[in-house]
């Protein structure tokens, strides 16, 4: 028996040799950590994949991890990114950001898909960069720009409901600072929350016999269930002024879209300029969409009678 | 596939691990001494934390946070027990109806914002996920084994004094409890509230660990504490009889499922079928007895004839 486990012990470590004596070249292996399958997030991920391959090539390696939802998985995957020393670490969505903060304060976090750094890492004085092991981009269309939209499409509408899933920190953020500027043009706006997809036809509902107009932000859980949220708007013929292009296409009248792929992209420019000209990350400054399209649905607006004035494009 | 990778992720892993062994803990003590199928948890689970991450967000003292935390757990307890005694709803019902409303009330003590981080470098933390490799006393593993060592050791007393054998009493035969006097809709409660407050300790700590609270955190935490226990009942039912090393054991099977789940991660598999994947695991891994018992009775030792 003990023979048996020191011949045991003798493999494992010459395995662990074998690993530690890799060859040592200008290889960099990046991590990637998504919080959920999402149109959105895939884009994402994608844009990064793509822009650090067309600058490296095989210079480097994708750990690719997908956490199915679970915020709690982050860590276990910050984990395995830890152990494995990657060279940096591309967080997709909030969870994702914080476990990677937790985990590491060395290792370069970037992030994508994150409306607001300074809330997701609860940092006093913002000023533009974190200060800490953590850059990236945020995916915060402007604001403003989209209440001025809703108000330009819809110039008669006085109620506006806010429908997004109460467990998503940046929508409720998105929808404070709508609220701000839709209440400067005189429109009263109304909230309403729902939980997860199952309770989100009832308070679309809720939502449509209340409002003229409803604005839905970048919300994940919004974005995996359009139809649920269309059986509902269009039936009671309420239009939806929307954040993002995958909402749009599936319920949306409308929205001053960013391209999710396009976010990506910048962030491995972001992290081509971290790993091989050695920017330092803390003094990065969050990036942001680098485009703001205005998009409509044509389907849906001749199904509700919206008017398209000129400057937008359609969506395919 | 580098063992070398495995191994440095094993800290990590066996620390997530005791930190949810901490909550399988208050789930063994309604799952298995009160014999109650407690619901609660995937609300429990992240009231804790948002209550401690909240208080030391606005200055509490982190011992005094913690306590408070512990406390909001047992006030959720308090609240599956009074719908389960008081109301007569059903036990595993009143687990779901405490669990729904505490997402609201979960959400109501994190400002109404699904999430909320608190940075390791900016407050003074039980534990964190940075240090989990680092060979000192501020490592989350050493100082999660001294919290559950004297967890395990309050239990033990507890569960030595009268109340608590009570307590024993009403999870083994409650009519036969309750013809000898004891009060078990108050022993019942008292448990759930026990055990909850414990899962809102491990809460806290999760939330310390992975360095922010989620009103979704809690989402499939039975599963893990259920999965826990089960394990641990599975591989250490027969060497463990004492009560403090059971505690220990389910704690251990914690343990084990989060080295499972890292396995899972490091063979490189598509990490979509990571949540199948676990559970197919650990499905095996409850199986085994179970045909080994299969195994054994269809072919018995030889030997029969002689020793008949």
């Amino acid at each position: 028996m003990k023979k048996a486990l020191s011949v045991l012990v003798a493999i494992i470590l010459t395995l662990c040799l074998c690993g530690a004596a890799s060859a040592e070249g200008q290889t960099y292996l990046v991590g990637i950590c998504q919080l959920v399958q999402h149109v959105a997030l895939d884009a994402a991920t994608q844009g990064f994949r793509d822009a650090l391959t067309e600058k490296l090539g095989d210079a480097v390696t994708f750990d690719e991890q997908n956490a199915s939802g679970d915020s709690n998985t982050c860590s276990t995957i910050m984990n395995n990114f830890v152990s494995e020393n990657v060279s940096l670490i591309m967080a997709n969505a909030t969870p994702a950001l914080q476990a990677g903060v937790a985990a590491t304060g060395d290792i370069p976090v970037l992030g994508t898909s994150v409306t607001d750094y300074a809330t997701a890492l609860d940092i006093s004085d913002w000023s533009g960069a974190t200060g800490i092991n953590v850059s990236g981009t945020s995916d915060l269309a402007p604001l403003d720009q989209q209440a001025a939209m809703l108000h330009e499409l819809f110039p008669d509408a006085t109620k506006v409901g806010l429908l997004y899933c109460s467990a998503e920190p940046n929508s409720k953020y998105q929808v404070d600072v709508i609220k701000g500027y839709l209440e400067d043009m005189g429109l009263t706006c109304t909230e309403y929350t729902f939980a997860d997809s199952n309770d989100v036809a009832s308070v679309a509902q809720n939502a449509c016999d209340g409002s003229e107009v409803i604005y839905i932000p970048t919300d994940n859980t919004a974005a995996s269930c359009t139809e649920a949220i269309r059986n509902v708007l269009e039936p009671a013929k309420v239009p939806a002024v929307v954040g993002e292009e995958g909402i749009c296409k599936g319920c949306g009248v409308a929205t001053l879209s960013i391209s999710y792929y396009d976010l990506g992209y910048a962030t491995g420019e972001m992290a081509y300029e971290v790993l091989v000209n050695g920017a330092d990350v803390s003094t990065m400054q969050i990036r942001f969409a680098p485009n703001v399209t205005k998009e409509y649905n044509a389907e849906l607006c001749s199904l509700l009678g919206v008017t398209i004035p000129e400057g937008y494009t359609a969506i395919e | 596939m580098n063992l070398a990778v495995l191994l440095n992720a094993l800290p990590g892993a066996v620390a997530q691990g005791l930190i949810w062994g901490i909550m399988s803990i208050g789930v063994y003590i309604t799952y298995k001494v009160l014999d109650l199928a407690d619901l609660t948890v995937d609300g429990s689970m992240a009231t804790g934390g948002a209550v401690c991450v909240m208080l030391i967000l606005n200055g509490w003292n982190l011992w005094l946070a913690l306590l408070c935390a512990i406390v909001a757990g047992m006030l959720a307890g308090l609240l599956t027990g009074l719908f389960h005694t008081a109301m007569g709803i059903p036990a595993i019902l009143s687990g779901i109806l405490t669990q729904l409303s505490l997402y609201s009330l979960n959400l109501a003590i994190m400002d109404f914002k699904a999430n909320q981080g608190i940075n390791v470098t900016k407050y003074q933390l039980i534990v964190s996920q940075r240090n989990v490799r680092d060979v000192s006393l501020s490592n989350p593993i050493v100082i999660t084994l001294v919290i559950l060592a004297l967890l395990i050791g309050i239990l033990y007393w507890f569960f030595g004094t009268e109340t608590g054998c009570s307590l024993r009493a009403t999870g083994a035969n409650e009519a036969m409890s309750r013809a000898q006097g004891i009060n078990t809709k108050k022993t019942k409660i008292l448990g759930l509230m026990i055990s909850n407050g414990i899962v809102a300790l491990s809460s806290a700590m999760l939330a310390h660990y992975q360095g922010f609270v989620d009103v979704n955190m809690g989402r499939g935490a039975i599963v893990i504490g259920l999965a826990a226990v089960i394990i641990s009942e599975v591989i250490f039912g027969k060497l463990f009889r004492n009560f403090a090393l059971k505690l220990l054991a389910v704690a251990i099977g914690a343990v084990l499922y989060f080295i499972v789940i890292q396995i899972v991660l490091w063979l490189g598999l598509n990490t979509n079928l990571l949540k199948l994947l676990s559970a197919l695991i650990v499905a095996v891994f409850l199986a085994i007895p179970f045909w080994k018992a299969n195994f054994s009775a269809k072919h018995p030792h030889k030997g029969g004839r002689t020793h008949a």
